[in-house]
């Protein structure tokens, strides 16, 4: 009889190497299990490019613009499988990626992707931005068979995230715009960048900002009643010329003139594609994060 | 009731005209979230700066986008010889958003004003293709000619969006898109006087505009200038709607309310009605505004957002109401 024992093992056996090799990681739309390590990733989430670039992972499939122009090289030698909005299947399919990628934008194409290989939806967002960062971070880690690397990236955001904490503390309160052309939306703590102020513990200047996905439409006026200590300036149609420019343009006016911010001269510039577009990849994050070191630095 | 009518009792229609404007322009100083007290005006000079460099650019704004839209509406049905068209509906804002995004492409750093300018030669093109092809359509088939002003300005508008997605423009084109007045500050609505400008143009012109809308041969037969004479007006309405599409955004349904109502009340002779039209329309604009900023104080909800749920309800009462009436 100890030989069908062995015989009924062998099943468990094989369900524990299966286990060995796969990983069962956290995704936006709860824990999945992802089957060997894969050799060809198409990736449709700029902050996941980001992240898997930083762990030394070839990307084979990208999206036809990275934004963020310290990604562009990526580029080379990788196939081009749509828009960070919309994968272009044909050339997904000609692809045969082992698993596919998608987040924020393009997280409404999962089911379509499923179709052509397991496709995981790895979007980040809201006031617990940086925490799902280091998840999503340490999830990478698991599928490609780089724990010990992500967990040394995952302590360099910490460190980032306590030296700005530290260099933020004190210094007042603070208003998350985003400015484009001439008209002005602000952010709360609820919304998409709503992590700044969660994570760096920095005080808002205005507590009830609700979180709509493009701000709130606000007026000179309120900006001026607000009166934050700190702008952080977020230019949308930073596409085109500096974002720098275009913004201090719009906010250049006697209403944001009165402003302690503003009087000061203590108003942020954001790298747009790091702040909007990547947020939440290990290096825009850690680029986001020096901006307001630095700036918060500058003054006692 | 007739222009002639209006005449009669034109001092009390007058009267309450007038008394509407000004509530609304007084209300418009007032609303804000900065703090305004109508009795600190006198002693407080922060409350007066506040006025001058915010409140009253802003209802000036409202004033004359509003007036000019309403005309814009009116000179371009006049050209078409159709009540049911506007530059918003029939290809005129949109192209005028398109040359915006040209502009922006090829100048990046250019001004306000070259951004209109290059808006307001677009507009002319596209309004000028519009009637071009509005006037081959059968005149015995009124309906037409704003279904085919909305298909064309749908094509033109999509034409527009494609190329502001392919360079990734899509939101910078949604500002000019949608109108709102949250931007507006003393030395960033002046162009709007210009739009004024035309208003009085199109006054001074009003006979002519009126014999317009008679027709080809029966304007020419009454020795107008036609072909002059509908140059004249394309360039009214193109540079009206390109000079409030670069300061304020799309507003719809103001050049389409204002001069309808007006004509049911009071005729279709313009030199009565234009300046009702142009109160109109002001007062409807201004009112939207107002709307907007009380809707979600101390936030914003644009003014072109609230005028496409009022405009088009005060559109529907018009249509049902001439079917009951007829």
């Amino acid at each position: 009889m100890r030989w069908l024992k062995s015989v009924l093992a062998l099943p468990a056996l094989a369900l524990f190497l299966v286990q060995a090799f796969a990983a069962q990681i956290e995704t936006a739309r709860g824990p999945v299990i992802v089957g060997k390590t894969p050799q060809t990733l198409a990736v449709f989430d700029i902050a996941a490019v980001d992240t898997l670039n930083s762990l030394g992972v070839k990307i084979a499939g990208l999206p036809d613009k990275l934004y963020v122009p310290e990604l562009a090289e990526l580029k080379d030698g990788a196939e081009t499988v749509g828009t960070i909005f919309e994968p272009d299947l044909e050339a997904l399919s000609a692809l045969a990626p082992d698993l596919i990628i998608v987040g924020g934008r393009s997280s409404p194409q999962l089911a379509t992707t499923s179709r052509i290989a397991q496709s995981i939806d790895m979007t980040m967002n809201g006031d617990d931005l940086f925490a799902q960062a280091k998840q999503r971070l340490m999830a990478y880690g698991a599928i490609v068979g780089k724990p010990a690397e992500a967990a040394a990236l995952a302590s360099e955001l910490d460190e980032a995230l306590s030296s700005t904490r530290a260099a933020v503390k004190g210094k007042g309160t603070a208003l998350i715009l985003m400015t484009s052309g001439p008209k002005v939306t602000a952010y709360g703590k609820e919304s998409r960048f709503g992590w700044l102020h969660s994570a760096l513990q920095l005080t808002p200047a205005v507590e009830d900002v609700e979180a709509a996905t493009h701000g709130e439409a606000i007026s000179f006026e309120f900006l001026r009643d607000a009166n934050p200590d700190w702008l952080i300036v977020l230019d949308r149609a930073a596409a085109i010329g500096s974002g720098e420019q275009n913004a201090r343009a719009t906010l250049d006016n006697e209403l944001v003139a009165e402003t302690t911010a503003w009087k000061k001269g203590q108003v942020v510039y954001m790298p747009a594609a790091d702040f909007y577009i990547a947020a939440g990849g290990v290096q825009s994050t850690k680029r986001v994060l020096k901006t307001i070191r630095d700036a918060f630095s500058r003054t006692q | 009731m007739t222009a002639g009518s209006l005449g009669s009792q034109g001092f009390a229609y007058w009267a309450v005209g007038a008394a509407t404007l000004l509530a609304l322009f007084v209300a418009s100083l007032f609303v804000g979230v900065g703090e305004l007290a109508i009795g600190s005006l006198a002693s407080d000079p922060e409350a007066l700066r506040l006025i001058m460099i915010s409140r009253l650019p802003r209802t000036l704004a409202a004033l004359l986008a509003g007036s000019a839209l309403a005309i814009a509406g009116l000179v371009m049905q006049t050209l078409a010889r159709n009540r049911f068209v506007e530059p918003s509906t029939a290809g005129t804002a949109q192209s005028a958003a398109l040359g915006i995004l040209v502009v922006t492409l090829v100048w990046p750093d250019a001004a306000l004003g070259w951004k209109a300018a290059g808006a307001a030669v677009t507009a002319l093109a596209g309004t000028s293709i519009f009637l071009m092809l509005a006037h081959r359509l059968p005149p015995t088939q009124p309906f037409l000619v704003p279904l085919f002003g909305l298909v064309y300005g749908g094509v033109i508008g999509a034409a527009a969006i494609f190329a502001a997605w392919h360079l990734d423009l899509l939101q910078y084109l949604e500002v000019w898109m949608t109108g709102e007045f949250s931007g507006i500050l003393r030395g960033r609505y002046e162009l709007l006087w210009v739009a004024a400008a035309l208003v009085v143009l199109a006054w001074w012109t009003a006979d002519r505009l009126t014999m317009l809308s008679l027709g080809r041969d029966v304007s020419i037969g009454l020795g107008l200038n036609y072909a002059g004479m509908l140059r004249l007006g394309l360039v009214i309405v193109s540079a009206i709607t390109a000079l409030t599409v670069v300061v304020v955004g799309t507003i719809p349904f103001v050049g389409l309310v204002a001069p309808n109502i007006v004509s049911r009340f009071a005729g279709e002779n313009l030199r009565h009605t234009l300046p009702w039209v142009a109160g109109g329309g002001a007062a409807l604009v201004l009112a939207c505004d107002i709307i907007g900023r009380l809707i979600r104080f101390p936030y914003e909800v644009p003014v072109g957002t609230i005028l496409g749920v009022v405009g088009a309800v005060l559109f529907l009462v018009l249509l049902l109401g001439r079917s009951s009436n007829d």
